[in-house]
């Protein structure tokens, strides 16, 4: 997702549920209490230097929030272990803001030293990152609204109903692999605000995600429960490049130590999320256990594991989900492109032939609908108005992108129209053809072949923003794209498979789109 | 003879300030061709138009015998994206309701009478300048109007062509159409008009 729609998101996310803004895509966090002099200099410490660490503030408390008191500085337990960490190296904090599913890829190009925002503990990351200890243990939660509390216990019994989840997480994991087993059906959202507002409206049957995010979003969202049950047992880590082993070791003997000495427990009382597993999870790290990802779900059949197959493999593996995912985004563009044609052809004929009143509304429709972000629209169409009217995502998708596109196909209709000589109109009318029949049989056929070639633009244009409807939970190839990129912990092969199927789709377009001017050219040349 | 097919009274025009028809009347019997003659921004080409019901008037009478008269434009105006053929036919199709292959049958013989049948499936742009105008011409008569208004047809054609014209049109006239041609051609209103009309300034001179 572009930067542009994070921010989207994060105004709307604010709107909906918080009362602060986030901003800023750099913030400076002061480290709390000043740095102890240590008797021997941890590896990766470079007194007086910057401590760059990455998080997405839009994930909010209790991890990372911008602080309400001062925009300007964030707040959470990540920003109080980020802190805890650089004073260990002897260094001051430096937060950098980057999207949550670019984190790995951020941190593996180096944006930043330490990823810390809430990051689960995966194979995958294991195998493609440098991860410190699992510094805190959460449980994967089923929430459902209340009326279904008692129905709806378990995944097997959500059989055929939609679960939401965040894209890319081991829950969305859990979900796909519930899919196969129960036949319930992943939702993947964006952000962990709407699954929950989706939960209570209705869209969805229930939400897979761990038991913090679903306490945070109970205390702003009435009307869901959290089932008592765990779906599995997951860790928060912080991720470091592969080539920064020494510092992820110096790292884990300050979280050791934090653990040891109650400051850990401090900083997590501090957020309200220490509980009874900490205690248990810190004091198996401190007697020496390795302690796995996941507990509770095996990963290594899942989505999850993919970070140790070859480029081959992973292809083998994810080429069906992006096929799936292709036709998703073709089927959506092609019904969205003939909706908009049909309404463009609509405005533009009211904009050439209509009333002074008529002219103005379409005039202002198109002026609204060209001079406003499409994303913005779709939120608006998908959750602004759900209270009102509930669609369901790929209708909310279609319509969304079609009353868009409708605008531009109508502009081009207008000058199309307009293109054609009036004499030809004249002609028509004094042979007796009514002002329908001239635009059916004389005007719209000429201004059809005129529009014909930026209209096979426009359709290629559609096919590529319909990438932006994965924000409406629509799975779609570039939000496939991201979720096996995020697997995998590389944009090369998944980059290169979603380009070529993108190309696949668009290329046979404009040769038919070309070929057909090419043949009314050579009719009339 | 006698009984006009088209009958102008009192025929006045104003766009803006400006007075374009000031006051014209005359009538036209069958067979009669009327010459309509005068210097450019006379008004000619304004009296066509107003007559095919292309301008608004702002008082006077006009009446056609059969209600509407049939045009051919300066430029031809024909439609770009049709053949020949379906330039004549698609009028008495679809606003006069003859079955298609009547239509066609009727859109070959008045091709075929113009000495354009040969040309019946091509498109506009791949006519001559002459072609072009007797399949305008085949295509306003296609719907069988009494009245044929004609607008410059000399404008593109070179002395040859104006002849074998000229010829056309007395044809048509014989027939018992009613034609009304605006021209600046001295040369070709002296071969065909039953009556020339000069007109300076939006009034016809006596």
């Amino acid at each position: 997702m572009s930067s542009f729609a994070k921010r989207l998101i994060q105004i709307w996310n604010a709107l909906l549920a918080r009362p602060i803004a986030v901003a800023a895509l750099t913030l400076t966090v002061c480290a709390a209490g000043s740095s102890t002099a240590a008797a021997q200099t941890p590896p990766g410490s470079r007194s007086g230097q910057e401590f760059r660490w990455a998080g997405d503030a839009e994930g909010g408390a209790p991890f990372v929030e911008a602080d309400p008191a001062r925009p300007d500085a964030v707040s959470g337990f990540d920003v109080d272990i980020a802190a805890l960490l650089a004073r260990g190296l002897h260094r001051a904090p430096r937060f950098v803001m980057i999207t949550f599913t670019s984190i790995d890829q951020s941190i593996a190009r180096g944006d930043a030293e330490i990823g810390l925002s809430g990051i689960e503990d995966t194979p995958a990351r294991r195998a493609a990152l440098s991860t410190t200890l699992p510094y805190y243990e959460f449980r994967e939660v089923l929430s459902v609204r209340t009326a279904d509390r008692a129905r709806f216990r378990t995944l097997e019994d959500l059989r055929g109903r939609r679960v939401g989840t965040l894209a890319g997480t081991i829950a969305y994991d859990i979900l796909l692999r519930g899919g196969r087993d129960h036949g319930t059906k992943a939702v993947a959202y964006e952000d962990d605000v709407h699954p929950y507002s989706d939960l209570v409206l209705g869209r969805v049957d229930a939400v897979l995600l761990d038991n913090v995010l679903a306490d945070r979003r109970k205390r702003f969202v009435a009307g869901f429960t959290i089932q008592p049950d765990t779906i599995a047992v997951g860790h928060y880590v912080g991720v470091l490049s592969p080539a920064n082993a020494p510092l992820r070791d110096a790292c884990n003997e300050i979280l050791r130590a934090a653990m040891r000495d109650g400051t850990l427990e401090r900083i997590f009382r501090k957020w309200n999320v220490w509980n009874d597993d900490q205690p248990k999870l810190h004091a198996r790290l401190l007697a020496g256990e390795q302690v796995p990802p996941v507990a509770g779900f095996d990963t290594s059949s899942s989505d999850a594991g993919t970070a140790a197959l070859s480029p081959l493999d992973a292809t083998r593996r994810y080429l069906p989900s992006l096929l799936r995912a292709s036709v998703i985004t073709i089927v959506l563009s092609c019904l969205s492109m003939a909706l908009a044609v049909m309404l463009g052809v609509l405005i533009a004929t009211g904009r050439v032939y209509g009333g002074r009143a008529v002219r103005l509304v379409l005039t202002g429709y198109v002026e609204l609908m060209r001079g406003t972000p499409i994303l913005l629209q779709l939120f608006v169409l998908y959750y602004g108005i759900a209270e009102a009217i509930r669609l369901p995502a790929f209708v909310a998708a279609l319509v969304g992108l079609a009353l868009n596109y409708a605008a531009y196909e109508s502009e081009i209709y207008r000058g199309a129209l307009e293109a054609i000589p009036s004499g030809q109109l004249e002609a028509g009318r004094t042979l007796g053809l009514s002002e329908r029949q001239i635009l059916t049989l004389v005007r719209g056929p000429q201004a059809f072949r005129l529009a014909l070639a930026p209209m096979t633009n426009d359709f290629v244009a559609l096919l590529k923003d319909s990438s932006l409807v994965s924000v409406l939970t629509v799975m779609e190839l570039t939000k496939q794209t991201q979720i096996f990129a995020t697997n995998l912990g590389s944009w090369v092969i998944p980059g290169t498979l979603c380009a070529a199927l993108y190309l696949a789709m668009s290329l046979p377009l404009a040769a038919a789109a070309a070929r057909l001017e090419r043949r009314w050219k050579a009719g009339t040349a | 003879m006698t009984t006009p097919v088209l009958a102008v009274r009192d025929l006045r025009l104003r766009r803006g300030t400006r007075e374009i028809l000031r006051g014209v009347s005359f009538d036209a019997v069958r067979g009669e061709i009327l010459a309509v003659m005068g210097s450019s921004g006379s008004g000619k080409t304004t009296i066509l138009r107003t007559i095919a019901g292309l301008e608004r008037h702002d008082s006077g009478d006009i009446s056609v015998d059969g209600g509407r008269a049939g045009m051919v434009f300066q430029f031809h105006c024909l439609f770009e994206h049709l053949t020949a053929l379906d330039n004549v036919c698609l009028a008495p199709v679809h606003a006069h309701g003859v079955a298609r292959p009547d239509a066609v049958r009727r859109a070959h013989e008045l091709l075929a009478a113009f000495g354009v049948d040969h040309r019946a499936h091509a498109l506009p742009r791949e006519l001559s300048g002459g072609e072009a105008q007797r399949v305008a011409i085949a295509r306003a008569l296609a719907v069988d109007p009494q009245v044929l208004l004609l607008d410059e047809p000399t404008a593109s054609l070179d002395p040859g062509r104006r002849s074998e014209l000229s010829a056309l049109l007395l044809d048509l006239a014989r027939q018992g159409r009613t034609l009304v041609v605006a021209t600046h051609d001295e040369d070709f209103a002296r071969a065909c008009a039953s009556r020339t009309l000069r007109l300076s300034e939006g009034v016809l001179q006596t």
